[in-house]
């Protein structure tokens, strides 16, 4: 029953990771690429940390080193991926030709 | 139990293939810099994963430490890119 369980988040984990792998290498430009990785990133890390976490026993060392571990993907990773975003919209990186909106000189609220 | 972590251990190295694709192509640093943090949090995971299956608890800090120095890591090429590191 257990492994019946920690198979299922595995794999739910697996398929989201695989999908924004490929993601990241299928998308047309930088920002839509931050976009796949940032979302699967999380989605894919927290099954697998979850089936980890029943496979092991709560009261283990494992428990409490996959609580932090989520809890740095979950905080850091939004923050890392923001940081390049920002990094690359203000040195002018090109958008895929199909943006809509491209607007570098509008004044920025401070 | 133990087979299972082997085996999403390796597959979670095994899915982020693409990551290094698009590390050792990508055209810009940024691009370059996405992939590196997504392949150290599958990296995190995998090594959480092996040393489940391995029963050695010292793997688990070897995870942590990777995943918050990853992130150091994406935030200084950032900086850098923004010309407000140097």
């Amino acid at each position: 029953m257990r492994e019946v369980v920690v198979g299922l988040l595995c794999a739910v984990g697996l398929f989201f990771s695989l999908s924004g792998a490929v993601g990241v290498w299928r998308m047309p430009d930088l920002y839509t690429r931050i976009q796949a990785s940032t979302k699967t990133i999380t989605l894919g890390a927290l099954p697998v940390l979850v089936a980890l976490v029943v496979g092991t026993g709560v009261l283990t060392p494992y428990t409490s080193r996959a609580v932090l571990v989520a809890f740095l993907l979950l905080v850091l990773n939004p923050a890392a991926s923001h940081a390049v975003a920002r990094a690359s919209y203000k040195t002018g990186t090109p958008q895929w030709k199909g943006a809509v909106a491209h607007e570098p000189d509008r004044e920025q609220p401070s | 139990m133990t087979t299972l972590f082997l085996v999403v251990a390796v597959a979670e190295v095994a899915v982020a293939l693409p990551l290094l694709l698009r590390m050792a192509v990508g055209p810009t640093v940024g691009d370059r810099a996405v992939a590196l943090n997504a392949f150290s949090a599958q990296a995190t995971l995998s090594l959480l994963l092996f040393s489940a299956f391995a029963s050695r608890t010292i793997y688990l800090d070897v995870a942590l430490w990777t995943s918050s120095f990853s992130y150091l890591g994406t935030l200084v090429w950032a900086r850098l890119l923004e010309r407000e590191l140097l």
